[in-house]
């Protein structure tokens, strides 16, 4: 039986090794090499700018479109910031303001305060009393528009001076000449219901700390 | 020279675009792989076509061939035993069982060291044994195909299948005891034929 079992696994050995020797040098037909290379050759030159096309067009595309975001975002905030100065000066040409630190031709309105024009903005009630005794800085503040008189900035009741040590934004606005009565200041009651310019800053804490009115 | 390049460092110079690492390499290779698919499926044409969707998976995937995990052969074999399985499963009239045998299998040659007869006995066997292979459920076909008919090591043929050795070994015994249980019949029928007519001679 074993032997039997010996014999048995030597035949199939056998067969399968005559198997192996007859196929041995099988290969595959010469078109199936000659298919593989034209498939090579196109692919060459194909699949590179695929590649490339696949891979590179998402990030062009997210790079233009945060571009433009951008771009619109800035657009649409400062057109949204000096849209109602630049309607409530609309038909009259400001005359160029003298550069301070920097200019902002496109918003005129609306001028960067600077560390350097901080020292007036320290409430003084003498030097409010006369706008006219000014420092040179204060005096380049107020030369913004030479062809415009202030009055000197009124702290506001909630003014403190630390929010303005980083400076400030000047904000032009207009407001009902009766404002003016809440600041002491004299009102021409034939011309109550119009309205009068006034520059009110802004600390960096996005609150009014003092306003000045201007003619 | 580029036949002086082993198979890993060919086929980062096929991923370059290097055509002529791609031909040694498929000229080098190209054997096993058509032999593996045709003693799987009997078909000259499936064998064909997987050793041509083995190569063209090589050129567009082939990046994802790790030296770490085994040779370029075994990665070959592996994806040409996916291809093949695919293909018996899409396409169930490729995988001939029993005597179902399909009719493009390659001519046996004959050698011309044996005698007519010890040939024609040489080729009866052979044919035997190659159906005997198609007709084994393809996990033990795959074992025999691989271990005894491309004499690949059972640790090289444990990676090609993603299984391990002890599985192959198991594997390929239970495969070897349906041989025998398929080839016996057939022994046993030679054997009575010749006895009768040993005793037809007696009687004479």
């Amino acid at each position: 039986m074993n032997q039997k079992f010996e014999n048995d696994e030597e035949m199939l050995t056998r067969g399968l090794q005559a198997l192996a020797s007859e196929m041995k040098d099988l290969e595959a037909p010469e078109h199936v090499e000659i298919k593989l290379l034209e498939a090579f050759r196109a692919r060459k030159v194909v699949v590179p700018i695929s590649t490339r096309r696949w891979t590179s067009r998402p990030y062009w595309l997210a790079a233009v479109a945060a571009v433009l975001l951008i771009a619109m975002s800035v657009v649409a905030l400062r057109w949204r910031s000096a849209e109602k100065p630049a309607e409530s000066f609309a038909g009259r040409r400001e005359p160029e303001t003298p550069k301070v630190n920097q200019p902002r031709e496109e918003t005129p309105q609306l001028v960067e305060y600077q560390a350097v024009i901080q020292p007036p903005l320290r409430y003084n009630p003498k030097r409010n009393r006369h706008p006219r005794s000014r420092s040179s800085e204060n005096a380049q503040v107020a030369s913004l528009r030479p062809s415009e008189i202030a009055t000197d900035f009124i702290p506001l009741r909630y003014m403190n001076v630390a929010n303005l040590q980083e400076g400030g934004q000047i904000v032009r606005v207009e407001v009902p000449r009766s404002a003016l009565a809440n600041f002491g200041l004299p009102v021409n009651m034939d011309r109550y219901n119009e309205r009068v310019k006034a520059d009110v800053l802004y600390g960096v804490d996005g609150l009014a700390h003092a306003i000045r009115f201007v003619k | 020279m580029k036949s002086d390049l082993n198979d890993s460092e060919l086929l980062r110079s096929m991923l370059a675009g290097d055509e002529e690492a791609l031909t040694v390499l498929y000229r080098r290779r190209q054997g096993a792989v058509y032999r593996f698919a045709l003693q799987m499926s009997g078909s000259k044409t499936v064998a064909e076509d997987v050793t041509q969707e083995v190569f063209l998976f090589l050129m567009r995937d082939g990046h994802v061939f790790d030296p770490a995990k085994g040779s370029v052969s075994a990665f070959l074999l592996g994806v040409a035993r996916n291809y093949v399985l695919r293909r018996m499963r899409v396409e169930q009239q490729l995988m001939p069982l029993g005597d179902d045998v399909d009719d493009d299998v390659p001519v046996l040659h004959a050698s011309n060291d044996l005698c007519p007869l010890e040939d024609l006995t040489r080729a009866e066997t052979i044919e035997s044994v190659r159906r005997a292979v198609l007709s084994l459920p393809s996990k033990y076909r795959e074992v025999v195909v691989l271990c005894e008919l491309q004499d690949i090591s059972y640790g090289e043929t444990a990676e090609i299948l993603g299984c391990a050795i002890g599985t192959v070994r198991s594997r390929l015994h239970r495969a070897r005891a349906l041989l025998l249980a398929k080839l016996r019949p057939a022994a046993e029928a030679e054997d009575a034929d010749s006895a009768t007519v040993k005793s037809a001679r007696c009687f004479a």
